[in-house]
């Protein structure tokens, strides 16, 4: 059984008129990075969405380990351990760094404040750039810093598994590089990602397996190396159709 | 000068009462972005329970404070599951619309149980007040201004120093993602909803002493408030408080050198003035932006 499964999933915003979701199958197992990739408008987000709750889906299911997270609110998910970093990283801007970060430990009960400092000076271990930042408020912070907040923040959570929604979206290239360092050593401590990418490149270099989305369906799922030589991948991401 | 620093003690001490109530407004309209039209209505429950438990039930004067600060508290969780829940995934205008409705509704069950004469309510203290230098200070003034200070700070300390008060923050800059991390969005909203009834209930509370406590108290203190609102800033904490405070200063100033039957003609010529000159306020965004 697989720490995240997904099967036939179907789901549809209440304002439009056909489904986002047709049938997604995916499946991630402890420890790995899984990538979802496809253009503007694939599924990729809406998918993360259905899994932390706040799209309710249709039908199909989504569990995790074994448990079902049908009909559960947002917050029961991210108690059971789901962290959803979402596109445009919306760090609270009107907090700190630290406190930010902080937060992120909201779903799991018991918590002292001593324990979660100590934690938080781990995050900073992660990523030490932050260290000099550390009472900057949110809304002085580039996207890159920003980026690197949402990443500690969620991990903050102790998540079975983080969902990073288009975490280099917007980013210089060599910021890029700076947070999929991060990515990657958040998996080698043991962390399980769902990753949603459209800079498959980048993507692509540190996941175990992906899946490429089109118009609400998997297209096709697979190891990097052979993703990057399918010939329906190239043609997905060139914005064409699949060659038969 | 003397005259002029009494003024200005007088004033600060009705400011601070606009202040209590434009912070329970601004609190809010942070966490739950619900402008609360009845947040004047929650002053006048406050004195009416207060009006119950010293006149008619004889208890403490204290205790009677405590008991209605407690109940203030319960009944900002009703208004709330009642006003607002029924209606917060309707947008703005209809939890406004429903605020305004419970104004109403407010206003005439207090005028059915308790009949349209106002009602006397002694001051926290027997003693008339203390002379320091020139200034006379009136006893329920100082007490308004004593326990305005420490509820501000007590504010502070929640809201800066704790927890709670970092999640309370969260829930009020980005409910979804506040929801993501599993801060209890729900619970956060009802307790600033209770807070903010408290807050309301402890200003009527203040100020029935000094103005008689009636069904029709509330309106005015919340259009005060309301503009000690824009004054200082449409949805600032900062702004609250010294909009409030110098709405008081203002109007006070103005009956007394000016002319007294404008009183309250001063506060909303202030209001007007800064919508013209600065309509963002003291510490404001830009209002165009929210409203």
């Amino acid at each position: 059984m697989s720490l995240l499964e997904i099967t036939n999933l179907t789901a549809r915003y209440a304002s439009a008129a056909g489904d986002v979701l047709k049938g997604i199958n995916v499946s991630v197992e402890e420890g790995e990075i899984v990538t979802l990739l496809g253009a503007n408008g694939a599924g990729k987000s809406t998918t993360l969405r259905s899994i932390s709750g706040l799209v309710p889906f249709t039908s199909g299911t989504i569990t995790l380990n074994g448990q079902s997270l049908l009909g559960q609110g947002v917050e029961a998910i991210a108690r059971l351990g789901v962290s959803h970093v979402p596109e445009g990283r919306r760090v609270f801007p009107g907090l700190t760094v630290t406190e930010n970060i902080m937060l992120g430990a909201s779903n799991r009960k018991g918590v002292s404040r001593a324990e979660m400092m100590r934690e938080v000076d781990e995050k900073f271990d992660l990523v030490p750039d932050l260290i000099r930042l550390k009472d900057a408020l949110g809304w002085t912070l580039s996207g890159g810093q920003l980026q690197m907040v949402a990443v500690a923040r969620g991990l903050m959570a102790k998540p079975r598994v983080l969902l990073l929604d288009e975490p280099s979206l917007g980013l210089a290239p060599l910021i890029v590089q700076q947070v999929f360092k991060i990515v990657a050593e958040i998996r080698k401590r043991g962390t399980t990602v769902l990753l949603v990418e459209q800079n498959a490149n980048v993507a692509l270099s540190v996941a175990d397996r992906g899946y490429v989305l089109e118009t609400g369906r998997v297209l096709v799922s697979g190891k990097p190396k052979d993703l990057w030589n399918d010939p329906q991948v190239r043609a997905a991401y060139l914005g064409g159709h699949a060659i038969a | 000068m003397a005259i002029f620093l009494q003024l200005l003690f007088t004033g600060l001490g009705i400011g601070a009462i606009y202040a209590l109530v434009a912070l329970g407004f601004v609190l809010l309209i942070r966490a739950a972005s619900v402008v609360n039209f009845a947040q004047g209505q929650f002053a006048m429950v406050g004195a009416y329970i207060l009006v119950v438990g010293v006149n008619v039930l004889e208890l403490p004067y204290l205790l009677s404070m405590a008991i209605a600060v407690v109940l203030m508290a319960v009944f900002g969780i009703v208004f709330a599951a009642t006003t607002y829940w029924p209606l917060r995934h309707r947008g703005g205008l209809p939890v406004i619309i429903s605020t305004i409705g419970a104004s109403i509704f407010l206003e005439n069950i207090v005028l059915f149980l308790y009949g349209p004469s106002p009602e006397v309510l002694p001051g926290l203290f027997d003693s008339p007040g203390i002379q320091i230098g020139e200034v006379f200070m009136d006893s329920q003034y100082l007490s308004i201004l004593v326990a305005a200070t420490l509820l501000v700070v007590l504010q502070y300390l929640i809201f800066e120093k704790t927890l709670l008060g970092k999640k309370l923050q969260a829930t009020s800059q980005d409910k979804e993602m506040a929801s993501l991390l599993g801060i209890p969005v729900a619970f956060m909203i009802l307790f600033t909803f209770a807070y903010s009834a408290m807050l309301g209930g402890i200003a009527g509370m203040l100020v029935a002493p000094v103005l008689f406590v009636s069904v029709g108290m509330g309106g005015l203190i919340a259009l005060k408030a309301f503009a000690a609102n824009i004054i200082g800033g449409y949805g600032s904490i900062p702004g609250a408080i010294l909009g409030g405070l110098s709405l008081g200063v203002a109007e006070t100033l103005g009956a007394s050198y000016i002319s007294v039957p404008y009183k309250d003609a001063f506060a909303f010529a202030m209001l007007l003035m800064f919508l013209m000159v600065r309509p963002q306020g003291l510490f404001g965004e830009k209002i165009s932006e929210k409203a």
